[in-house]
Formats: C-alpha cells, structure tokens, sequence
C-alpha cells in the first residue's frame, strides 16, 4: 500500500476528485494548505497600501491506494491537475505500513 | 405475593392509561410462578417489564399532541412505584419520621422516559444513625428496576443552609413536591423556604442564574451543538426555560409564568415548550437512555416519527421548528433576567426620577431605556414603531420592557399601509446608512418579530435550515450574523486581521444598499430552484415596497443574486487567466458593486461558522479583488469585453450548440474582439480538424504580391520565432500579424506577408512545408538558415533612420509583461525580435505586429517558462537591452 499526497492548485479539485473517482479511487482527504515553492509569493498594491501575499493557497489531496494502482492515480493526477504553468504543484508516494479501519477493526487492503 | 403492585397502580394511574397498563401487569403477576424469583424485584415488577411499561405507554398517550401528558403519567407512574419502595422500606427497617419528596425535573412532574429521579428525605435532626438504611431499602429495588434513583437525606435545618449557599439545590427545591411520609416536615421547609430564602434577594438570584446561564451558554456554543443540539442544557433548551420561571417565581412570587407575558407570546412560548419535550421524550425512548442530544442519526429518525416528510425536507422541518422554539424560550429567559437584573434600587429610582426626560410626545427616557409615554402612540401613528427603533440606535439605548410588549400588541397594525409607508421605509434606510449598532437593532426587530412582519419574506426564512455540517446557524440567524460582521468590520475591530475589507467599508457609497443585501442575501432559500436568482426576484419587489431609487433597487438585486459569483469564482477559478478575471469583473460592473460584493462574501461566509472563514479563502478571494479593481481602475473592462459577449451571442446564434458550448468558454474576448464571427467560425472549424493533424496553414493571396495567412496549431514553447523565422527562410515580409492563445492551448495567428518578385503562391508552399518538418522536429530552423544562407544570399543594406525604441510595462497587466518594440522594418526583424524573446525565456501568448511605412510597431503580451510575468528588473534590462541591438544591428546573411 502507498500512500499518495498530491500538492494542487485550488481550482483544479474537483476535476481531479472527479478524475480519480472515475478510476475507482473510494476515499481521500482533502485539505487546504498554504505554501511556496519556486512560485513565490507577491505583493499586490490597493490605493498605495502594499499587500503582501507570502504563501499561496494550494489544496492537498491525501490517499491510500494499494500497489497496483499507484501508477493508474499518479497517472490521473498528473493529468487532470496539469496547466503547465508555474505552481501545478507536486505528487509525493510513501509508503504504507498498515491501515486499521477502526469500526470494524478491519486491516490492510480490506481496510482502505 | 400480593399483588400490591397492581393496588398501587390503579391508584396513581389515570383511567385512560389503565386500561392499557394493567393486563400487562396482571400477565407479569399471573406469570409469576413461572419466572425465577431472582428476576423479580422486591417490587414485582421486572426491568424488562418497566420498559415495556414505558414503551407502551409511549404509545398509549398521544406522545406528540400532548407531550406533557406523558411526562405527567410517567411521573405518576414513578411515583406509585416510589412510595410502594418507601412503604416497604418503612416496614423492613426500623423507621425514624421522615418525609419523602420528589425535587427538581421529577418534582415537576416532568418525568421523560429517562430523566433523573431525585428524591429528598427531610428528617428531623435527632435519629441520623436510622437514616442510611432506610435510604438503601428504598433505593435498591428501584435501581433494581434501571432506575435513575438518587435520593439524599437533610434536616429542615441543613436545606435551609444548603438552599442559601447552593445554587443547585436551591432551584431543585423550587420544584419540591411532597410524596409520603410526614406532611407537616414538608409545610415547615417550604415556610421557610419561601419567605427566607427564594423571596429574599431575587436580585442576586437572577445574576447567580444568568451566570450559569452564560457559562452554559459557552459551553455549547460550539457549532457542533448547533447541529446536533442538547435538547435540555443548549441554547434555548429546557434548562433556560426553567430559568425563566423560576425568576418569575421568586421574584412574582407566581408560578403561572404565562401571567405576566402578553397572552400571544406565551401562547407561543407554551408551543415551543411542549415541541421541545416531544423531541426528547422521542429521544429518550428511541435511544433507551437518557440522551438529550439530538445527534443526526436520531434527526433522522424522528422526523418520520412526527409525520414529517421523509428525507431532508422532513428533518430541515423538523430543526427549523427546533430553532424557532429555541429562540423564543432564550428571549424569555433572557427578558425575565434582564427585567428583574436592571430593576434599580429604591434609591436609584428617585435619581433616575429626576433624570428623567422626553424625547418627543410619545417617547421618554429613564434610567438608560426608551419608553412609552403614550399607551397608545402606536395605534394612534404605526409609523412611530419604526421611530422607536430609530431612537434605540440614536440614544444608543434599549427599550425597556414594558415598550416590548407595547410593540409586539401592536402587530396588528403593520399592514401593507405601513410596510409601504414612506416615513417607515426611510426610518428603516437611515437606521441601515447611520451603520452604528445595526446588528443589535435589526436583532431586537428579530426577537419581537417585528422584522418579519415588517419584511413578510423573512419568515419564510426564519429557523430554516441546511441539513448538512458546513451550515451551522438557520438562515435568519445567519442573515443576522452576517450583518453583525459588517458592523464589527466597520467599526474597525478587524483592522489587524482584515485591513483591507476594513478600509473598503468606509470606502462604499451608500452602505445602506450593503446592509440591506446582506441582510436579504439568502431570502431566497424558502424557494425552488437556485436561492440566489430566487433571492434576487424577491429582493427586487422588497425594494420597490420601500421606494429603493430604481439603481439602487438595481444594485441590492444584482448583490442577491450575484452573491456566490465572488467565491465561487476565487475558489474553482484559474485567477492566473486574465479571461476568467476579465468575464467576473464584466459580471460585477464597476469597482463600487466590486467592493461590496468582497463584503457581502466576506460577511457571508463568515457568519456560516467559525470554521468556514479561512485565511486560505481570504487569500484567494483578495487576489480576484484586486486583480478584478485593477481592470476598473485602468477602465479596461468594458471595451473588449462589450465587443466579446456580442460575438459570443452572435456565434450561440450560428453555431451548433455542441460546438459552442465546447469553444465558447476558450475565446478570449481580445480575440473574439479582432475577426468577424464568419472568420471565427472557420477557425473552429480549423481547430476541430487540429486535433489529429499537427499543423493546418490556409492563406487569401491579394494583389499577387499581398497574402493573408492564417496558421492553427497547438501552442509550444518558442511558436512564434518558429513561425517567423520560416517566413523569414521563404522570403515572406511579415506586415501585420494577429497572434492569440486560446483557452484550451489552441493557436490561432493571422498574418499579412508580402513578396515582391510575385512568386507568393510558390513561397507559402514551401513555407508550410518547412514549417511542418520544423514542428514535426525533422529538422531544426537554425540549420535550414544556414543552409540557405549560403543559395539565397542578398546583402541587404540597412540604414536605421528610424531610431529603436523598447518599452517593458509590467503595470498594465496584472497577467502579462508587455513588450513593445519600435523600429525600422526589414526582413526577418519580427523573427529576430521574435526569437531573442523565446531565447530569452519569454513565452509570446499574444502579439500584434503593425508596420507603418518603414517603422514597424510590435507589441508582445509575454510571460517567462512558468506563466509569470517578468519582473525581475536585470531581467527585464537585459531583455530590453538584446533587443535594442537587434533593432540596430545590420544583418548579412
């Protein structure tokens, strides 16, 4: 099992939620994130008063997903994220020890 | 055995339950010899049997008619079982004098089918060391039976100490009721209590109360028990409801609350009231505990229960009702406290005497509270409620009590005569425009129900709610909500945190106009279909009935039903394409609607929940602001933009609608703004076929020497230099060129080339097809240059008469630098401009080449590698600088 986190543009979420939906992909986390990478931040200007913009909003998708799949969703996150332009953001994979589902106490792939 | 158990059942039960519960009875006692012993209490009754007891009667009395009935003959139930457990201890044990009684929820009588039982055993002070056991033979078999038993032992002595000291056991022995045991020990305590503890010092009581009542109040102020509420201890629940009366019975000395509300009002808190014991009587016996939170899962389940219909309708019914009783049982606790907290002393009432003063003929201050002078100013002159209202926010005051009620008897009178009368609607404008305290007025109008008899439509909103978790409060609430944070933004308490949003409040003409549409966003949630549109059509007849100037009604309409564009365009948006940033701020209009359009999202989402305002969202929602003013600022919108949505209509009208609604969204309106709609459409037609070919080139040969030339293609990274520099190997004179990216990563470029040896049809063949091999990456154009550098060679002489000039603004695009290139034409110059450009990392996303005589005038909408603007200024320098050269530099090939 690995573990998928991807780092997108805010807008691009739900057709990349949608895209993975598609491929069968059942659950993520989704959370709302700020950061820089090689897209800094700026400042913008209103009447003379400056705006300072540090870390720019990104959305983060988190999943689990078993071996097998792990090239289909990088794949579909790739695709469906991409403008080409600066900050389309990065996919990182770990690892996956175990998944518990607490309800039933169910583990490993039966639990993802 | 005897059964004394059916004896003291057919005492204590009412008729109309009995024939229900003793057949079960006798079938428990007529089974008896069959069940072993050790399953049976002491009381001859079993735990499985009091719980089908329960359930049977729950289904006996009409549970959702008349809720307290059930309570009534639950308790009375309780109380046969209580004092058969008492007697029987009495018998067994050796038995001081005692008295029993029933105190607090149970001494009401309200017993829900698993609420506390809690008794009191008064004795007198002599025979202690008999108590402990008597108390145990009187609990053990009710706890036998499952039930929730406390029972505590004290002197008439001791409860008068604890009663003073203690809170708790203060207000439970309000509620005391006598059950058995010595009558008189019960008279004695209760003298006492009454006129030593619960009429002295009501003063100190309300505040003793109205403390536990805000401490609670924190507790459960978290959103989660907004959703899923405590039925008894949230805000609005039982427990304030009890506050209420027992202020009212200590300081009134009455226990008929509703005697001293205006009879409607406590007709309406009695349905509140008994709506509230249905839910938890149905919570209690669908979760067999005593639960008081009504969870989502228990919503769902009891909605049906009240034949309400099934699905979300049901249950958003349902909590609306739970959120319309709740208000109105917080409103009386409240009122009760505040009337009895902020009656002045003796001594203060002969200062305010002299403090005294009028206002007008009908309105008088005292003691900080605006009251009536005339009884019957009201219905003499509606128009004055308005007034009232009006002064409240003026005097910076509140009105006392009794002008609540004055207002509230005078319903009657707000007619569509008042609701159209210019004096109200203009009192009610100038309270908005004046901005001061304007959540706390339009809350009060709220909590009288003047505001919605006032503005009907807001009814249909009231206790409305979502079922869902990212809504927390009910419409109405919300609305309000969202006012109170423009007037926190105004009054400058978000200055650290929100600087801008604070300065555009005090920036906005006319913020009445503001208030009114946050106040109304969501009016149209009541109705079918998209609330917003809904919401605005509403707006729109609100505004006509209160003589709204016909822009303004215009303004509040567009701030309604626009009121989700804002955010939904920050936050599913690309904010980096100028052509999403350009259509929102078509939409929007001008800089003034932008402003208050940031507001009223701001003011939106922030009253939906503490969790939903996010510095995330601010920061997106900032940068479509600003960027969307600049357009304003540089009055950049209307122009392109007017001349684009025409073409697009026109285009809806000639194109097939699957075609349409797949190009549309991509046209930028610079592009659809530069051809006509026949051109446009050919290039569709161009951009279909593109899919499976790399490369389409047509051209319109002119005068023999003249060429228009149209290229589609996918966009790459250094296009443009590719394109010119083929035109430069075939000889081609670029004099004009129209260069634009679509949406979708499609490139449409128009360009007029001219060749004077007449051999134009020639060139441009070959052109496409040096351009296709270069695309295709079969060969490079740097070594097809070299190539023909040395068959096609002509010197070409070139004097720069025309002196060169390079401009790199970064200020007029919050999207792109713009390079603007002046110089003397010749061959090949847009490829080398166009090339030096691409080398330099710039990527040309649109571009318009002109030639005027032998002065060429190009100008390059660029960004660098990563779609960000180049504004770095070594960066630019050089950029500026390597250009300059090529405009000067003489060329040899």
């Amino acid at each position: 099992m690995k573990k998928i986190e991807a780092i997108i543009k805010p807008f691009k979420l739900d057709e990349v939620k949608n895209a993975l939906t598609k491929i069968g992909v059942q659950g993520m986390t989704v959370t709302e994130i700020k950061g820089f990478g090689r897209q800094k931040g700026h400042t913008e200007v209103y009447r003379g008063a400056e705006y300072k913009i540090d870390f720019l909003p990104k959305v983060k998708i988190e999943l689990i997903t078993p071996d097998e799949m792990v090239p289909q969703v990088i794949e579909t996150i790739e695709r469906s994220s991409k403008t080409g332009k600066i900050g389309d953001g990065k996919i990182f994979i770990s690892p996956v020890e175990e998944v518990i589902r607490i309800r039933t106490g169910e583990r490993g792939r039966d639990a993802i | 055995m005897e059964c004394w158990v059916y004896q003291v059942l057919r005492k204590t039960i009412t008729p109309s339950f009995r024939h229900f519960i003793l057949p079960w009875i006798l079938a428990v006692y007529q089974s008896d010899e069959r069940i072993e012993l050790h399953h049976l209490s002491e009381l001859g009754i079993t735990k499985d049997g009091l719980k089908d007891i329960k359930n049977q009667l729950g289904q006996a009395v009409p549970i959702h008619s008349s809720p307290r009935e059930f309570l009534r003959q639950h308790s009375d139930m309780a109380d046969g079982l209580v004092r058969m457990a008492f007697r029987k201890a009495q018998s067994q044990a050796p038995s001081p004098s005692v008295c029993l009684m029933a105190v607090g929820g149970y001494g009401r009588a309200e017993l829900a089918p698993h609420s506390d039982i809690d008794l009191l055993l008064l004795h007198s002070s002599s025979k202690k060391e008999d108590l402990p056991p008597l108390v145990e033979k009187i609990l053990y078999p009710l706890w036998d039976l499952g039930l929730d038993v406390s029972c505590s032992s004290r002197s008439i002595n001791e409860c008068m100490q604890m009663a003073r000291s203690d809170l708790y056991i203060k207000t439970s022995l309000i509620d005391g009721r006598y059950l058995d045991g010595e009558y008189e020990f019960f008279r004695n305590l209760y003298g006492l209590f009454t006129r030593k503890v619960l009429h002295r010092k009501t003063q100190n009581f309300a505040a003793a109360l109205a403390k536990e009542l805000h401490l609670r109040g924190q507790k459960y102020e978290d959103p989660a028990y907004t959703l899923e509420p405590n039925i008894k201890e949230g805000k609005g629940g039982l427990r304030d409801f009890q506050i209420g009366r027992w202020v009212i019975r200590a300081k009134y000395k009455t226990d008929r609350w509703d005697s001293i509300l205006f009879p409607d009002h406590s007709r309406m808190l009695d349905k509140s009231l008994e709506f509230l014991w249905t839910l938890r009587n149905q919570l209690h016996l669908l979760s067999g505990r005593r639960q008081d939170d009504l969870t989502f899962e228990m919503q769902e389940k009891i909605a049906p229960i009240l034949g309400l219909r099934p699905g979300t309708e049901g249950i958003e019914e349902m909590m609306r009702q739970y959120h319309l009783s709740t208000q109105r049982i917080s409103n009386f606790a409240q009122d009760i406290l505040d009337r009895v907290l902020h009656e002045p002393s003796p001594l203060k009432k002969t200062f305010h005497f002299l403090q005294r003063r009028r206002i007008d003929d009908q309105f008088g201050m005292a003691r900080g509270e605006i009251h009536l002078l005339d009884p019957v100013a009201f219905k003499k002159d509606p128009p004055q409620l308005m007034a009232l209202f009006e002064y409240c926010q003026t005097y910076k005051s509140k009105m006392d009590f009794r002008t609540e009620e004055a207002v509230m008897e005078a319903f009657p009178f707000i007619d569509d005569i008042f609701r159209n009368s210019e004096k109200v609607n203009q009192a009610f404008l100038s309270i908005l425009r004046n901005g001061k305290a304007v959540d706390t007025i339009l809350r009060k109008m709220h909590e009288l129900g003047f505001l919605s008899r006032y503005i009907p439509e807001f009814l249909d909103v009231e206790g409305k709610v979502h079922y869902d978790l990212y809504h927390v409060h009910p419409v109405d609430i919300h609305s309000l909500l969202a006012v109170e944070e423009l007037v926190k933004l105004k009054e400058g308490l978000y200055q650290r945190d929100y600087p801008l949003l604070t300065s555009l409040i005090r920036e906005i003409e006319k913020p009445e106009n503001l208030f009114l549409a946050v106040l109304l966003h969501d009016i149209g949630k009541g109705m079918d279909g998209d609330h917003s549109f809904a919401g605005g059509e509403m707006v729109k007849r609100i505004g006509d009935r209160m003589g709204l100037s016909v822009e303004d009604n215009e303004l509040i309409e567009s701030l309604v039903s626009h009121h989700l564009l804002m955010v939904e365009t920050a936050l599913r948006r690309d904010l980096h394409d100028e052509q999403v940033i350009l259509r929102f701020a078509n939409e929007v209009k001008n800089l003034n609607r932008l402003k208050m359009l940031y507001l009223l999202t701001f003011a939106d989402i922030k009253a939906v929940g503490p969790e939903a305002w996010t510095s995330w969202k601010n920061t997106l929602l900032t940068e479509l602001f600003l960027k969307a003013s600049h357009f304003f600022e540089k009055g950049a919108v209307a122009l392109p933009l007017l001349k684009g949505e025409k073409m697009l209509r026109t285009l809806e009208r000639s194109l097939s609608p699957e075609i349409f609604s797949a190009y549309s969204e991509h046209l930028p309106d610079r592009y659809l703004s530069c051809y006509s709609s026949n051109e446009i459409a050919h290039h569709i037609e161009m951009a279909r076929s593109i899919e499976k070919e790399l490369l389409l080139v047509g051209w319109k040969i002119k005068k023999d020497i003249q060429a228009k030339v149209t290229v589609c293609t996918k966009d790459r990274y250094g296009l443009f230099s590719k394109l010119t520099g083929s035109m430069f190997l075939n000889r081609l004179n670029i004099l004009e060129a129209q260069i634009h990216t679509w949406g979708n990563g499609i490139v449409l470029d128009t360009f007029w080339v001219e060749d004077a040896t007449k051999n134009i049809e020639r060139r441009l063949e070959q052109f496409k097809k040096d351009l296709e091999e270069i695309l295709g990456a079969k060969v490079s154009l740097r070594d097809l240059l070299s190539k023909r550098k040395e068959s096609n060679g002509i010197k070409q002489k070139v004097i720069p008469r025309v002196p060169g000039e390079v401009k790199i603004n970064n200020h007029d695009s919050d999207f792109y630098t713009i390079v603007e290139v002046i110089g003397e034409d010749r061959l090949g110059i847009l490829y080398e401009v166009s090339q030096a450009l691409t080398d330099h990392g710039c990527d040309i996303h649109f571009a318009r080449i002109s030639t005027l005589g032998n002065r060429i005038v190009d100008v390059f909408y660029v960004q660098d590698e990563w779609g960000e603007k180049i504004e770095e200024k070594q960066k630019g320098d050089r950029l500026k600088q390597i250009l300059l050269n090529h405009l000067v530099t003489k060329i040899s090939l």
